[in-house]
Order: structure tokens, then C-alpha cells, then sequence
């Protein structure tokens, strides 16, 4: 392992330091951060402190660049590129290349051989799959899970993974990432989103085939705007059980208040069916053959399956109000219940919505 | 070489869902791209004409596809990217658009990133949307709706990150609303509105990471605002004719605005790959103010002239506390096991007093106020086990407890009269399922649900339900056959009432990309709905207990897509889909003698709701150079439905476009 001295003089301290280290302590320097070493030593006001340990970062990267490999099999990403020049060439489009571009990351996180493993057998045999450590192509789907966990574990939106459905049912990250063919630059997605979501939820492609519907088809919008593929919190809505995989907001509400912001509340006076059990009471989010993406063709017959007085149900538990004598539900006027209660997702002025 | 990439890109853009015919999947110029310097850049853009010929229910198409006339950028893309990885001022600019300039849902999206200093993501977004309303005429709204979000993250390759972001969605245009006045027998009015109406959210955070644990943590504000007008000044008639009352002129501000600002902290930890663990809690506190201020004037019921105006004014607040840990083992490769546990907490909260005067005398005044609070506790435990490669098992016990508070008053004086109440429901599910890989492309998949509730808070929730699955795949480099099914039960029954739900779902999807120049994909599902509840209502001042409204519909959808390139120079795609609602199988609205879920014809009609909806398209893109492609497309649509002929349409769109690269 290669040593160096390294010397700085701090003006307002009017002392020298020495320090001698190996190449991981430039790591460790690069690691740390220049960004928060930067911040302390402008606090310090002491600027010469500041670009000497933005060059010290820089000198770790050099280090890094140049250290040769390790023992224990790793013989870096440009043996590959020999043979695999096909990959190679288009590699540097990938996200993953970053691994290289740092240059400071250990040989069992950089390139080719941090998601492939250590390359030495491989090379020596001269190729051949059954030779790499981690061939994808013959990995069980628990290893290939663990394989892109190794890095991509701790990101927030993976942090339901292991228990989410798609892992359950053996969908794992190459089921959907193609990191070598990717056809979207950025998420390395096998295909476009919704065909590659659609070529197993076929039932979904068939309500967005549907009149009213999202316009996922359209481009306008994706099916991760509410969904999280990678495994999503409990749902704070319908007992958190349903909808699986769906990904709330920020603030912990439903995704559909992202954009139906009018919908969205707080009002003086709620509608339960919104909060308790959700959006879907009432609607087919992905798609209907009813109007405004309704359970039920007519108004009518979404609000009286619930208004209907049975016992238990409802806030006081006494059972959902009936309307009142004053409704002649012979007469079509009263059949739009929407037509007078039009505030129906809540009011600020009315507890019976009318406004 | 370049020909495994063209056979590759053909065979994936083969096996795609039927899009609208435009933008033009095909791709123009070198597919790796020109050099430049250090960097390497990709780019294509397609320009061309869109063109319509609609007959029928114009504003039902609208509603449904409202592609118009014109020119406009159906589509590009552009990549750069730095060879090496060290740009001086980016390493990475993606930029991709959709229908900017005239299409009804334009989208575009950009990021921008240095590896170690910086990534910039935007997205912007616009949707026209046009809802016909009621066939009365109300609820007709023809807005604009913009969303954009920009996030800034710094160093993002460091242990310590830092970010920020900022989303806007705004909404706005004409609507037609409708108000009932005077009294609860009364007519009904349409009126106008200028839709006015935005949200905004700024957030800033960071993350840090050390010694295996990472720490993320948000902080966010979110303001929302209406300045929505609304206006009549022309007399109406109402929408009965035979009602008395009519709306000389209304008059109504009602301006709100609020804030959510919000905390998101997360602990993630993995440790060696067998042990995982994910803390995180949020707390957003949301409020609102509100004025309500109305004035009408016309005539009653009984012809006299009234005026009203009411006076509100109020707040609202909705504080949300959800917190959640999650830990993961996987002692071995083959087994897993999962616990998450969440809790989540909301009380609503709105008081309003609420004023109102008739013919300017004080008539009614009095203070409203709600309490509507909700909190759930979960605990999920999974566990997963691959016991061979060819088989494996999973399954899990939830538990969930949902606390259901409740107080509402109304009183001019004394709360005497305020309602309390509380109830809990306890949810118990167990799922179970098998995996199955007989042989290296077959997989199968089978799984059920069962799960009881105790207490569910609405006669549609799901209380004695349970829920079968499955789904078969065999899938090669160029064949994939896959089927899957599944049926969802659930009966929610109390004395004197029942509400009982069936859904099955059946599909079958095929997609082949055997030769370079040709593949095939289609598909079939049918989605079956059968449900019935227990309804009461009054007719004609008497009450109706003990009626049944059943819907059923049985939806069959299919389509098939066609895509081949001819000499290389030529692609041709022809697609055709399909959903047709069949319902119980009756061609006439009301019919003696058929199975009714409802004493009156008016419920009985609307049960079952057939339609079909068609849609064929073709496609033609010819290379005439290296890097410009001349496009042209058809779609058809069809829309039937079979009981209300007034909402047919028919539409002939298409478009004429050139696509180029530089």
C-alpha cells in the first residue's frame, strides 16, 4: 500500500500539520465530504484550510484512480470492456457508471464487477457465464434482489422492498430493469412504464383501455404518480390493508390529492367516505364505463348503497343517514343527488354539501 | 452488431399497449449517437399536423380523447452525455417532451445532473380536460390543469446530501355549477364559475449517511388558495319547468386558502444483507380558512319574490401523525421474514357559524362544528420461503385496529344537542400463496386472502371477504404467453341488511416477436361485477324499505397490434381494441319479466349499463434519410352506449409528421 505525507500550514492557527496515511485515508477524506469540511472551514474563516482539503479530495480520487487492485479477485472494469465491448460502449449513459467516474469507490462497488462480482475466475477461464460470480441470467430472483440491495437498500423508495407484493410473487428488479438494454434512460426500465407494468396486469390495461379513465396511455401521466412498484408504506386509509404498493403523499394522505388539491381539504365539514375508507368508496381509479370514473352508472345508486340507514354503519355507528321525506326519488329531479349537494368531497360552508 | 440493436429495439417497441397513434415510437439518426468534445449526444424531434373529424356527442369525445386540429411537437428527445463522467458543468441532460404546443396532455420532463455535484429534475406537466356534466347540463367543466415539480439534489454521491424542491399545480377555466335555493323542495340553477384554484409546495431536506444506518429528513409547506368567482345576472327558469321557482341573480364569493406544513424523518438500516430495519414518521398539520358570502333573488316554489343571503365564515384543520417500522430478516438466501408495524392518526376538526337572512330578515343563524377523528394501527408479518428452485411459499397474518371518533353540534345557543360518538373495527387477514417454476421460462403463481373485519364503517366495506389468485407465464426471448385470474368475495351483512360483491377477472395476453420484422401482440380480459346491496329511499312521501339495487356488468376487452418492418425502411403498425360492456345481456333499458333488483323502473334501468367503446389505428413511419423519418397514422374511435343514444360519437383522427435528428 502506497504512503504519503501530506503537510498543511493553517495561517490562523500559525501551525503546520503533518499527516501520513495510506490511500484509504484519502477515501475516507473523499467520504467525509468536501461539501461539510468546506462548510466548517469557511465558518473557521479559514479559506486556505478550505481549498487545501477541496484538493485533498481531489488527491483521493487521483489515489483511488490509480490503486491498483485488490487481491481478492477484482481485476476492474477494464478487462471487461476487452470482450464486452458491445456493454462498454454505451456505458457511460448508464447511472451505474457513475461508480467508475468517482473513482473512489472500493473495487467490489465500482463498475462491472460490483454488481457481476469479482472477475479474476472469469477471465482466466476465458469467459463463459457459469464463470461469473453473479451472472444474473442464472441467479434464483432472491439473489438477484439481494445483488441490487447491496447498494440500493437504503434508498426511501426501496425501503418496503422485502415485503412488498412484487417480491412476494418473485417480480424482482430485473423484471423490470434492464441495466445493459434499458429503454429509458432514466430509471433503466426494460420497456416504457405502463406497457412494462401492463404486460402482467393485463386487467389494468383493460380499464385504461376504458372510456373515463387516467390518462396513462396518453403520456400525461405514469402508474408510479400513485404507485410505489418497489413496495409502499401501510396505506393510512380502508384499515391499511388496500391499496397495496399504493405510495402516499409526503403528508401521508392519499396520492389522488396531489392533483385533485381541490378534494383535498381540511374542510369544516368531511365527508367520512373520503377519509375513512378512501377515494375508491366511490370511485375506479384506474378506469370506468361510468362517468367520472363512478362505481355505478348513476349518482343515485353510489350514494344510496351507503345512505341507507342500515344499523352499525356510519359515524355514530347508528347506520349511514337516509334522505328525507323531502326526496321523491320517483321524480328524476332528485335522482342527481349531486345536483344539490354539489360540495359532495366536503364543504367549508355546509354540512350537508350543499355548498 | 448494429443489427442486434435494431432487431433488439424492434422486438422491444413490438410488444408495447395500444398508445394514441402519435408520437411515433420509431427512432432516427445513430443510436449511439454523435461525439462532441467530451460529451456524446442523442437527439430526435418530431413535428407534424394533427387532424379530426368528430360526429355525435362532441363534447363526450372531449371527454374521452379530445385530440384536436393543428400543428404542434408530438414528440422529442434529447441525451447528452459526458464520456468520461467528469463534465465541467453537467455529465448527464435528458430532456423528453410530449405533444408541447397544442396537445391536450402535454408533458415534459428534464434532468440535469453532475455526477458529484448536483441533479436537477423537472417535470412539467398540462392537461385540458373537458367534463360534459349531467345530462341535465350541470357540473360542466372545461379546465387547465398544470403541475410542475423541480427537484435539487447536492452531491448526490456523498454521504451527505442535501435537497430541495418545489411543486406548483394550479387549475383553472370556466365551469358551470348548480345551486338549489329558497328551500329543500326547491328548483335547481345552473351558474357560472371562473375556476381559480392552486397548490404550492416548497420542501428542503437532507440525508445522511453512516456506520450502516441512514438518515433522511424533510421538511415541507404546502399553501393552497381559491379565488374562484361565480356569478348569474340573467333570469332562470330552473331545470324543472314546472317548479315556480326561478334565479333572478346570484352572487357568491368564497375565498379559502390554507397551509400544510410538514416533518418526514427516516432511519433505514441494512446490515450484511440479512437484517433490514426502516423507521420513519411524518406529522402534517393542515389548516384553512374560509368566508362563504351568497346572495339570490327571484321566487319561490309558491311564486313569491324571496331574497337570501348567507353569510359563513370558519376553519378547518386536519393535523396527520403517521409513524411505521418496518424490520426485515433473511437469515438465509431462502427465507425472509418481515414485520411492519404503522400507525396512523387524523382528527378533523371545522367550525363554521353560519348566517342567513331572508328578504333581509335574520332567519336563521347558528354555530356548526365536527370532530372526525381517525386513528388505525397495523401489524403485518410476512414470511417468505424458496424451498427448492422450483417451488416456494409465502404468507402473512395483518391485524389492523381502526378508532373512529366522532362529535358534531349545531346549535344558535347551547350545545346540548352534540352528538358523540366511537367505534372500532378490527380487520384479521391471513394470505397465503405458492410459487411454482416447473421449468426455467414457466412460472406460476397462486395465492388467496381471507380476511374478517369487525366493525366496517360503510355497507360497501369489506367485512367477510376473501380473495383467490393466479397467474400462469411462459416466457422465451420471443414468445410470452401468460393468463392470470382472480376473484374477489366479500359479504357485508347486519340484520336487516345485506351487500354482497363479486368480481372475477380473467385474462389471457400473447405477444410473439419471432422474426426481426414482424411481431404480434394481443391480449383478452373479462372483468365480471356483480353486486348486491340493500337500499332504502322515499317515493312519493313513502318510505321504501328493503330493496335491492343490483349492477352487474360484464366487461370483455381484447386487442391485438401488428407491427412490421418492411426492407428496413419501412415500419407499418395496425392495433385494434375493444371493451364492450355487455351488462346482464339485454338490449332494451327496462324489460317485463327480467331479473329486478328495484320496486321503481327509475332504478331498475340503470342497473346494467351496456357500451361498447372501439378504437383501430395504423401506423406508417418510412426512413427517408439516416435522420429523417416522414410519419403517418389513423386512429378511429367509437363510442356506443346502448340505452342513451344522445352520447354516441364517432371520431376520425390522425396525423402527418416528420421526425428528425441533427
Amino acid at each position: 500500500m502506497k504512503h504519503k505525507t501530506l503537510s498543511v500550514e493553517c495561517q490562523r492557527e500559525a501551525r503546520r500539520f503533518h499527516l501520513v496515511k495510506d490511500a484509504h485515508w484519502f477515501l475516507r477524506i473523499e467520504t467525509a465530504n468536501s461539501f461539510i469540511v468546506g462548510i466548517v472551514a469557511v465558518f473557521a474563516r479559514c479559506y486556505k484550510c478550505f481549498f487545501w482539503l477541496l484538493s485533498m479530495t481531489w488527491a483521493g480520487s487521483l489515489v483511488q484512480a490509480q490503486a491498483p487492485a485488490s487481491s481478492e479477485g477484482y481485476v476492474g472494469s477494464n478487462a471487461c470492456k476487452t470482450c464486452h465491448a458491445d456493454v462498454w460502449l454505451n456505458f457511460y449513459k448508464n447511472a451505474h457508471y457513475k461508480s467508475i467516474a468517482a473513482g473512489n469507490q472500493p473495487p467490489e462497488r465500482t463498475g462491472c464487477e460490483s454488481c457481476h462480482g469479482p472477475a479474476k475466475g472469469h477471465v482466466e477461464a476465458r469467459g463463459g457465464r457459469t464463470t461469473i460470480p453473479r451472472a444474473f441470467s442464472l441467479m434464483n430472483t432472491a439473489r438477484a434482489l439481494d445483488t441490487c440491495l447491496t447498494c440500493h437498500s437504503k434508498d426511501l423508495s426501496r425501503s418496503e422492498i422485502r415485503r412488498s407484493s412484487h417480491t412476494q410473487a418473485s417480480v424482482v428488479c430485473n423484471n423490470c430493469h434492464s441495466i445493459h438494454k434499458a429503454q429509458t434512460p432514466k430509471l433503466l426500465l426494460a420497456r416504457k412504464q405502463n406497457d412494462l407494468c401492463y404486460s402482467c396486469h393485463t386487467g389494468v390495461r383493460a380499464q385504461f383501455s376504458m372510456p373515463f379513465k387516467h390518462r396513462v396511455n396518453e403520456g400525461f401521466m405514469s402508474c408510479t404518480d400513485c404507485h410505489n412498484p418497489h413496495g409502499a408504506q401501510s396505506a393510512s386509509w380502508r384499515m391499511g390493508r388496500r391499496p397495496r404498493m399504493v405510495q402516499a403523499s409526503a403528508d401521508g394522505e392519499q396520492p389522488c390529492l396531489r392533483c385533485h388539491t381541490d378534494k383535498r381539504g381540511p374542510f369544516a365539514f368531511e365527508h367520512p367516505a373520503v377519509r375513512v375508507d378512501g377515494c375508491e368508496t366511490c370511485h375506479s381509479p384506474h378506469g370506468s364505463m361510468n362517468p367520472r370514473l363512478l362505481r355505478r352508472p348513476v349518482v343515485f345508486t353510489v350514494c344510496l348503497e351507503c345512505h341507507n340507514g342500515a344499523s352499525n354503519f356510519g359515524r355514530q355507528g347508528d347506520g349511514i343517514a337516509r334522505q328525507t321525506a323531502s326526496h321523491n326519488m320517483a321524480d328524476p329531479k332528485y335522482q342527481n343527488c349531486t345536483t344539490c349537494h354539489v360540495r359532495i368531497h366536503g364543504s367549508n360552508s355546509d354540512r350537508l354539501f350543499f355548498r | 452488431m448494429k443489427n442486434k440493436l435494431a432487431s433488439m429495439l424492434l422486438i422491444t417497441a413490438g410488444v408495447v399497449a395500444q398508445q394514441p397513434v402519435a408520437p411515433t415510437p420509431e427512432t432516427v439518426g445513430r443510436s449511439r449517437g454523435e461525439d462532441v468534445g467530451g460529451y456524446n449526444y442523442t437527439n430526435q424531434f418530431e413535428t407534424g399536423y394533427r387532424f379530426r373529424s368528430i360526429g355525435g356527442n362532441f363534447d363526450r369525445y372531449r371527454s374521452d380523447v379530445n385530440y384536436g386540429n393543428g400543428i404542434r411537437l408530438l414528440g422529442s428527445n434529447l441525451t447528452v452525455h459526458s464520456k468520461e463522467g467528469h463534465g465541467k458543468l453537467f455529465d448527464e441532460l435528458v430532456l423528453t417532451t410530449l405533444g408541447l404546443g397544442n396537445d391536450p396532455y402535454q408533458h415534459a420532463s428534464l434532468r440535469l445532473q453532475h455526477n458529484k455535484f448536483y441533479r436537477y429534475d423537472l417535470t412539467w406537466r398540462l392537461n385540458e380536460y373537458l367534463n360534459p356534466g349531467l345530462t341535465s347540463g350541470g357540473h360542466w367543466l372545461n379546465t387547465r390543469r398544470h403541475l410542475q415539480d423541480h427537484d435539487v439534489t447536492l452531491l448526490p454521491q456523498s454521504s451527505f446530501k442535501f435537497f430541495a424542491g418545489y411543486s406548483r399545480n394550479s387549475q383553472d377555466g370556466p365551469a358551470l355549477s348548480t345551486i338549489q335555493i329558497f328551500d329543500s323542495r326547491g328548483d335547481e340553477f345552473p351558474f357560472f364559475s371562473n375556476i381559480d384554484r392552486t397548490q404550492t409546495e416548497y420542501r428542503v431536506g437532507g440525508e445522511a449517511s453512516a456506520r450502516g444506518f441512514k438518515l433522511i429528513v424533510l421538511r415541507g409547506w404546502q399553501r393552497y388558495e381559491e379565488a374562484t368567482s361565480y356569478n348569474r345576472d340573467q333570469v332562470h327558469p330552473g331545470a324543472n319547468l314546472t317548479d315556480n321557482t326561478t334565479l333572478t341573480s346570484l352572487r357568491r364569493t368564497e375565498p379559502y386558502d390554507g397551509n400544510t406544513p410538514f416533518w418526514r424523518a427516516n432511519l433505514l438500516s441494512e446490515k450484511k444483507t440479512w437484517f433490514a430495519a426502516n423507521a420513519r414518521m411524518s406529522y402534517a398539520g393542515g389548516r384553512r380558512g374560509y368566508a362563504f358570502d351568497e346572495a339570490v333573488a327571484g321566487t319561490d316554489r309558491f311564486g313569491s319574490a324571496r331574497s337570501r343571503q348567507i353569510l359563513v365564515s370558519g376553519a378547518g384543520s386536519r393535523p396527520v401523525t403517521s409513524a411505521g417500522f418496518t424490520f426485515s430478516l433473511t437469515p438465509s438466501i431462502r427465507f425472509t421474514l418481515t414485520n411492519h408495524t404503522a400507525f396512523h392518526q387524523v382528527a378533523m376538526n371545522g367550525n363554521g357559524s353560519y348566517q342567513e337572512l331572508i328578504n333581509s330578515a335574520a332567519s336563521f343563524s347558528a354555530f356548526r362544528f365536527q370532530h372526525l377523528g381517525i386513528r388505525s394501527i397495523v401489524n403485518a408479518t410476512d414470511a417468505s420461503w424458496r424451498a427448492s428452485r422450483w417451488i416456494g411459499f409465502y404468507g402473512g397474518y395483518h391485524y389492523s385496529n381502526r378508532r373512529v371518533r366522532s362529535r358534531e353540534g349545531e346549535s344558535g345557543i347551547g350545545f346540548s344537542d352534540v352528538v358523540t360518538a366511537e367505534q372500532t373495527n378490527r380487520l384479521h387477514a391471513g394470505l397465503g400463496g405458492v410459487r411454482l417454476q416447473p421449468a426455467r421460462p414457466v412460472s406460476i403463481n397462486l395465492d388467496v386472502e381471507v380476511g374478517r373485519a369487525s366493525r366496517p364503517f360503510f355497507p360497501l366495506s369489506e367485512r367477510r371477504y376473501h380473495s383467490l389468485g393466479g397467474r400462469i407465464q411462459y416466457k422465451t426471448r420471443t414468445l410470452l404467453l401468460a393468463a392470470a385470474t382472480r376473484a374477489n368475495y366479500n359479504t357485508n351483512s347486519v340484520s336487516l341488511f345485506t351487500h354482497s360483491a363479486r368480481s372475477r377477472n380473467y385474462s389471457f395476453d400473447a405477444s410473439w416477436t419471432g422474426k426481426g420484422w414482424l411481431s404480434v401482440d394481443a391480449g383478452y380480459s373479462k372483468l365480471h361485477l356483480d353486486t348486491l346491496t340493500g337500499i332504502a329511499y322515499f317515493a312519493s312521501t313513502r318510505l321504501v324499505e328493503g330493496d335491492e339495487s343490483i349492477y352487474l356488468s360484464n366487461l370483455h376487452h381484447g386487442h391485438l397490434g401488428v407491427r412490421m418492418n418492411i426492407q428496413k425502411r419501412a415500419d407499418f403498425y395496425a392495433g385494434y381494441s375493444r371493451i364492450k360492456d355487455t351488462g346482464d345481456g339485454r338490449s332494451v333499458a327496462a324489460q317485463v319479466g327480467e331479473r329486478t333488483g328495484s320496486a321503481l323502473v327509475a332504478f331498475r334501468v340503470v342497473q346494467t349499463f351496456p357500451l361498447s367503446y372501439d378504437s383501430p389505428q395504423a401506423r406508417l413511419s418510412i426512413r427517408l434519410y439516416d435522420k429523417i423519418r416522414w410519419n403517418l397514422g389513423y386512429q378511429y374511435y367509437r363510442y356506443k352506449e346502448e340505452f342513451l343514444a344522445s352520447q354516441f360519437y364517432r371520431a376520425h383522427t390522425g396525423y402527418t409528421s416528420v421526425l428528425w435528428s441533427f
